[in-house]
């Protein structure tokens, strides 16, 4: 009985011996970067029980997100005043109460029509919260937004990145279980059939619009809930924390990561964090290739990298990777080719447009050269081009084998059936 | 009598479907209802049901008149449809859609403390529905992948899982197969005991097969409600509608 707990549950226990090891030896810059992310992927799930669970696309996020920390900065200050007691680690439970009475009214306003009117009319809250967030400065604070300081809590002092990291992680750690938990409770369920086809769900006596405001609710929670984490984390919340690109990164993330998977999101989560805090401090162009990296995703891989992982499990599973592997191997290498050339190539316009024209002197990729001259330029375009010829080239490659292994599954398939 | 349908007006702008129909069905007798194509059969059902608004007229569910409620309150005082166009979970797999069918029934609602898959009453029926429309062994195919006439089961499947006491069928077995038909002639016959059974439907081998009642909608009304010999033998409907049967079947 024990041993098949502990096999059913490995992977969570092993995942969580990782995460609560190995910290020990990180570096502090480290340590925020994790944080970060678990901040992240709570977030990111909160947005996939919407847009994954129940099929509503919400451009207006961040107002969950935003006014979770929001609320838990002020409950931090009341705190910091003495005219309110709240254990530290108990601390966000205010930021997703916050989000579940906002998720309570988006829900009644915004879920009578899914689509496109959902989706704007979420936009247009997230507008309205953020221009709302300059006028009304009591409650948001002008630009510099609205700071506190973390209390400590039984001899926690809450005042080394380390001890925020143990916080945030455990919160990270319950919310995965509560939401994978939440998909398989009756309300989850009957979100998926709303998502499929709500009129039908008329028809076995549920109403959708009562299903998507329950559900903005359960959205709204989780989401309120990472704002208060990260309220905790950098003792600071701004007017950017409900704004609009808040909303656009935790789309890239559960897009990028795939929707149609629980882990999804949180693959996502991940690699938009660490492309947002890693690029950023190499360039200033990092937004683009952000944007570039998700338009790229959508139009190749609109299932996500969680989508990828799952279409080759079976591929894996029977020990047919390698009759792949080399021809993704050429594909890769050609990609990687574009991706420099291209990356180079926006840099030296990057580079030479941002200081006016006046110097041409650059170092790309630890190389020093000047954009006036030839070379550069010739390099990089013929690095887009040949790198384009040869991944059109090992695309073919990739495609035949793909089908000869496929067409090898569905009879390895049908014999396992058969026998 | 447990639906009690009366001077019953639909249009849709300008184009009256339904005119004035009055319809009275007993408690659990089978009562078809035929009428040549365009004739507002799926719209009496779409009525009925709630998914359009009468224009004008009264329809009585068990004594209550639920003009003007929506699908789910409908639902919910004991009335289940299935639909011409198949209407099913499509992304979901079989299970699952037989599985939320029985939800709201059971008593769960929007519950989010349980978990859907340690209720056993819920497990156990949605099983013994998989059982009875013959689909156990496609449990864990995803909806959209199975064949027509299989689709057509389920959606009878997710009608009746309600365990409701009136059911409405819209062409249960449209673009079947002879053999397919009889099979799903059976399972109605099957899953509708002691239940009352609204019916529209093409096949009138099927009709005669399982029906108490019939009435007959042209043009939006309703020209004669009555036993089967009786329908056969009316001269007004024979004009209308049965003579293309009668070709056909000669």
């Amino acid at each position: 009985m024990r041993s098949s707990i502990i096999t059913r549950y490995k992977i969570w226990i092993i995942s969580a011996l990782i995460i609560s090891i190995w910290p020990l030896f990180l570096s502090d810059l480290a340590l925020s970067l994790l944080s970060q992310m678990g901040i992240a992927v709570i977030f990111a799930l909160s947005y996939n029980i919407l847009l994954g669970q129940c099929g509503l696309l919400s451009f207006g996020h961040a107002v969950f997100f935003g006014l979770g920390a929001y609320f838990t900065i002020h409950a931090l200050r009341l705190i910091n005043i003495g005219q309110l007691t709240i254990p530290t680690p108990l601390l966000p439970l205010v930021g997703a109460f916050a989000g579940l009475i906002l998720g309570i009214t988006v829900g009644l306003i915004g879920t009578r029509r899914p689509g496109a009117t959902f989706a704007l009319i979420t936009l247009g809250i997230n507008e309205l919260v953020h221009s709302s967030a300059l006028m009304f400065i009591d409650f948001f604070g002008s630009e510099t937004g609205i700071s506190a300081k973390r209390e400590g809590w039984l001899g926690i002092t809450f005042g080394s990145q380390l001890e925020v990291y143990y916080l945030i992680v455990i919160w990270t750690f319950i919310c995965i279980i509560l939401i994978y938990a939440f998909t398989g409770t009756p309300l989850g369920r009957i979100s998926n059939a709303v998502r499929d086809n709500p009129e039908r769900t008329g028809f076995i006596g549920y109403s959708p619009v009562m299903v998507r405001a329950l559900i903005m609710m359960v959205s709204g929670f989780f989401a309120g809930l990472a704002g208060g984490l990260y309220a905790i984390n950098w003792e600071l919340v701004t007017y950017e924390n409900v704004g609009i690109m808040q909303s656009a990164f935790v789309l890239f993330m559960v897009f990028i990561g795939g929707a149609g998977y629980f882990f999804g999101p949180i693959i996502g989560a991940v690699i938009v964090t660490f492309i947002t805090l890693y690029l950023s401090a190499f360039t200033g162009a990092w937004m683009l290739y952000l944007g570039l990296f998700f338009m790229v995703m959508v139009l190749f891989a609109p299932s996500g990298i969680a989508g990828i992982l799952m279409l080759h499990k079976p591929v894996w599973q029977r020990k047919l990777l390698r009759r792949i592997i080399l021809s993704y191997i050429v594909a890769l290498f050609s990609c990687f080719v574009i991706t420099l050339s291209g990356i180079g190539l926006i840099e030296i316009i990057f580079h030479w447009s941002s200081t006016g024209y006046t110097n041409s002197v650059m170092t790309v990729y630890g190389i020093k050269f000047d954009a006036k001259g030839f070379l550069p330029w010739a390099i990089t375009f013929a690095g887009i081009i040949l790198g384009g010829y040869f991944f059109k080239k090992s695309l073919s490659n990739v495609k035949k084998n793909w089908s000869l292994v496929s067409i090898e599954l569905q009879s390895k398939c049908h014999d396992d059936s058969s026998n | 009598m447990i639906l009690q349908i009366k001077g019953l007006h639909k249009s849709f702008g300008k184009t009256q479907v339904i005119f004035g129909v009055n319809l009275e069905i007993e408690h659990s007798e089978c009562h078809a209802i035929i009428g040549p194509n365009g004739a507002g059969k799926s719209t009496l059902f779409n009525l009925i049901s709630g998914l359009y608004k009468p224009s004008s007229g009264n329809i009585k569910l068990k004594g209550e008149e639920i003009v003007g409620l929506s699908p789910f309150e409908i639902y919910r005082r004991g009335l289940s449809r299935s639909f011409q166009v198949l209407n099913i979970f499509r992304n979901m797999s079989v299970f699952e859609n037989i599985r939320c069918a029985l939800l709201w029934q059971l008593g769960y609602k929007y519950s989010f403390w349980q978990r859907t898959n340690t209720l056993k009453e819920v497990q156990e029926r949605a099983e013994m529905i998989l059982n009875q429309i013959g689909m156990t062994n496609r449990r864990d195919v995803i909806a959209g992948a199975l064949s027509y006439g299989e689709q057509r089961r389920l959606e009878i499947g997710i009608t009746i899982g309600s365990g409701a006491e009136i059911i409405l069928l819209d062409e249960p077995t449209a673009g079947l197969s002879k053999p397919e038909t009889e099979e799903v002639v059976k399972l109605i016959h099957n899953v509708t005991k002691g239940k009352t059974l609204l019916l529209v439907e093409h096949d009138m081998n099927v009709v005669f097969a399982i029906s108490h009642r019939i009435s007959v909608l042209v043009y939006g009304q309703i020209i004669a409600t009555g036993e089967p010999e009786m329908i056969k033998q009316n001269r007004q409907v024979q004009e209308a509608y049965l003579g293309t049967f009668n070709e056909k079947a000669a």
